[in-house]
């Protein structure tokens, strides 16, 4: 029962990650109806950021996760200037190819500029964790799971409540409806990108502390959030949070009680048994069609 | 006379190629004495061939100030290998051509070695290696020396180490479900069970994995009291290290030469303090390897690792077999490296049997507080 414990409160702290990279991939499909591959290498250029600002130059931690969280809003306003905006009006394929390209350049350009050693970044707190009977709780998850809850609750009410989500929604429901209707589609598809882009960052810059900054970060994190994307159901954002989140407890209790080695076949088979008995995901409408 | 095109042709590769052939005639009765080597220039693992150089001009100094060898200086010709396979082919194929050279310096990789392995064998002349699978010296090609302890030493030196010496019986054996760690992980159980233990848990686990909390558990539940790893990335020893800590796991801890390595003690900080490695240079197992550290450092000022230990030590044992066959006949030079016993090296003592593998043994070195310290050598038994 302890084990157990311990299993869940690790399953939902590395499920909160794959939710917020997710989360990312979820709101650039809906807007474009495109999967952005470059999703998780912003997750690893955020977390390199936040080398640069909090380790080499020694900035306040706040200050160089502000810094950081704005080059990523930066690098999302350029990457749909030079990756989606050039192409908007092609097919997925062009564009998708586009954002694998990106993808490969991103992860390149900092093996150039920070050679292939891993970097450490500190957590946010200085205690590293709380025993509580008898689970620890790694104050680094612990952050993680709380930053996860809060923009469930943000995206909520930004999607829900605020004028500027409603036209967000809008646009993603149908753009040329949207356009007939006074919303500037091509503004809204750059608050989407630069949103994505922070939210990558945002997970990347969480998850740092605990996997080390690398160049292969990105690529680990994105492939299990994308499977997490397709359970949830693609285009539902709630649904890649709770898909995320349930990848996470799937894939460490079944390391835990069937095989180690197989850990990630886990999170992969349950990708396929969707794929193959419910494709539109947990809540997802039938996505199968727009694909 | 008419001059067809095929004179001229003749005519201009005589030309062209007479100055090479004088040339190198003239230079194979000069004054040196010629030793080749491959090493990554570019690449990836060009830093790591900047340290090999440094390790082979440090032995060339010594051995040219001592007199050289037959009365000649000693000299070396380097060709870059730009840490690829198809690299290291070209680099010792271009060195081969050089009929002068006499014996050669190849690579700390054990791929790059069997890439090269089958042209050594058609020149014939002897090469020094650092690449430690095993099978390199048992494939049959009598040209190949090695100046580094394969791989198959590590696992008996850690059991020997931590049954013996730390006294534990109950095992858990932790190690990459990748070629390296699998190997490693079977090498490490059947050194155990030649001392009649068996390990209490097995558990192999996946490249970068994020999360190790299951295996924590596992070793925990297991009541191991020791625990032995092959880990293949630093990310992931670090990773493991720190939620082994966290979860209370305190257990003695003897690793593959990884965790002792620079990255893993810069990744994983504290969480990897008091635990064991073994390593095949460690400053302080010997006067030898303490002398040759402190020359390093003088002439570098860079802390000397394996990476340049080796390669040092192969131009000192090539040279000293060189004069010991008074001939640089490659037959007469194999049988004096092959004769070589109890010659104090760097990376440790070295003896050669008939595969053509110098060190047979590991040092034990422990992480205290950052730095790693010598604990003691294990000579491992000689293989069948």
């Amino acid at each position: 029962m302890d084990q157990a414990l311990q299993l869940l409160f690790t399953g939902i702290g590395i499920g909160s990650v794959y939710a917020l990279v997710a989360l990312g991939f979820v709101l650039i499909f809906r807007a474009t109806n495109v999967v952005n591959f470059a999703q998780g290498e912003f997750s690893m250029v955020a977390a390199f950021l936040m080398v640069v600002f909090a380790v080499d130059l020694a900035l306040p931690y706040w200050l160089s996760f502000i810094l950081a969280l704005g080059g990523m809003a930066l690098l999302g306003a350029i990457f749909n200037l030079g990756v989606y905006y050039p192409l908007r009006h092609r097919t997925f394929l062009p564009v998708i190819i586009a954002t694998i390209g990106a993808s490969i350049l991103m992860a390149n350009g900092m093996l150039a500029i920070y050679g292939p050693a891993p970097q450490v970044l500190e957590g946010w707190f200085e205690t590293p964790g709380i025993q509580l009977g008898p689970v620890y709780l790694d104050s680094q998850y612990l952050l993680i799971i709380a930053v996860t809850l809060a923009l469930v609750v943000f995206n909520y009410w930004f999607f829900e409540h605020t004028m500027i989500g409603k036209k967000l929604q809008a646009t993603s429901q149908d753009k040329e409806m949207a356009s007939l209707l006074g919303i500037s589609v091509s503004a809204m598809i750059m608050i989407t990108f630069i949103y994505s882009a922070v939210l990558g960052g945002l997970a990347g810059i969480l998850v740092a502390p605990i996997l080390f900054v690398s160049i292969q970060m990105g690529a680990t994190i994105a492939l299990k959030a994308f499977a997490a994307t397709i359970i949830g159901g693609f285009g539902d954002v709630t649904g890649a949070i709770i898909g995320g989140v349930a990848l996470g407890i799937i894939e460490t209790f079944g390391a835990a009680y069937v095989s180690v080695p197989y850990k990630d076949a886990f999170a992969f088979m349950v990708l396929i048994l969707f794929l193959v008995f419910r494709p539109q995901g947990i809540f997802g409408e039938r996505v199968a069609e727009k694909a | 006379m008419k001059l067809t095109r095929r004179d001229f042709a003749a005519g201009l590769a005589v030309g062209v190629a007479a100055p090479y052939v004088i040339g190198s005639a003239a230079r194979a009765q000069g004054a040196t004495i010629k030793i080749g080597m491959v090493l990554p220039v570019t690449g990836s693992a060009a830093e790591q061939g900047k340290f090999a150089l440094n390790g082979a001009k440090l032995a060339l100094e010594t051995v040219n100030k001592a007199g050289g060898v037959l009365g000649k200086q000693l000299e070396l010709v380097t060709e870059d290998d730009q840490t690829t396979n198809p690299g290291v082919v070209l680099a010792f194929s271009k060195l081969a051509a050089q009929s002068e050279i006499v014996a050669f310096l190849g690579s700390i990789r054990s791929t790059q070695v069997h890439a090269m392995a089958p042209d050594v064998l058609k020149l014939g002349k002897p090469m020094a290696i650092g690449g430690t699978d095993p099978n390199l010296t048992k494939m049959g090609n009598k040209w190949l020396f090695r100046f580094r302890p394969n791989d198959s030493y590590s696992g008996s030196v850690i059991a020997d180490y931590g049954v013996n010496t730390l006294g534990k019986k109950k095992w858990a054996v932790l190690h990459s479900t990748d070629a390296f760690g699998t190997a490693g992980g079977k090498a490490l159980t059947e050194g155990l069970s030649k001392l009649g233990v068996t390990p209490v848990i097995d558990q192999g686990y996946s490249n970068q994995s994020q999360d190790f909390t299951p295996v924590v558990l596992a070793i925990k539940q297991s009541g191991a009291d020791v625990l032995g790893s092959y880990f293949t990335f630093e990310n992931d020893l670090g990773i493991f290290a720190r939620q082994l800590r966290q979860l209370g796991v305190t257990i003695p801890w003897v690793g593959s030469p990884s965790i002792v390595g620079v990255s893993s003690i810069r990744l994983a900080g504290a969480t990897l303090h008091g635990t064991y490695g073994v390593a095949d240079y460690a400053e302080d197992s010997s006067e030898t390897a303490k002398a040759y550290g402190k020359a390093y450092r003088d002439a570098y000022k860079l802390a000397p690792d394996n990476q340049s230990a080796w390669t040092h030590d192969a131009i000192n044992v090539l040279a000293k077999a060189i004069n010991t066959a008074k001939s640089t006949d490659p037959e007469k030079m194999r049988e004096a490296i092959l004769a070589i016993r109890k010659y104090p090296g760097a990376e440790g003592e070295y003896n050669f049997d008939a595969n053509g593998d110098g060190l047979h043994g590991y040092n034990i070195v422990k992480n205290e507080k950052g730095n790693i310290v010598f604990d003691k050598h294990i000579e491992a038994a000689q293989p069948t």
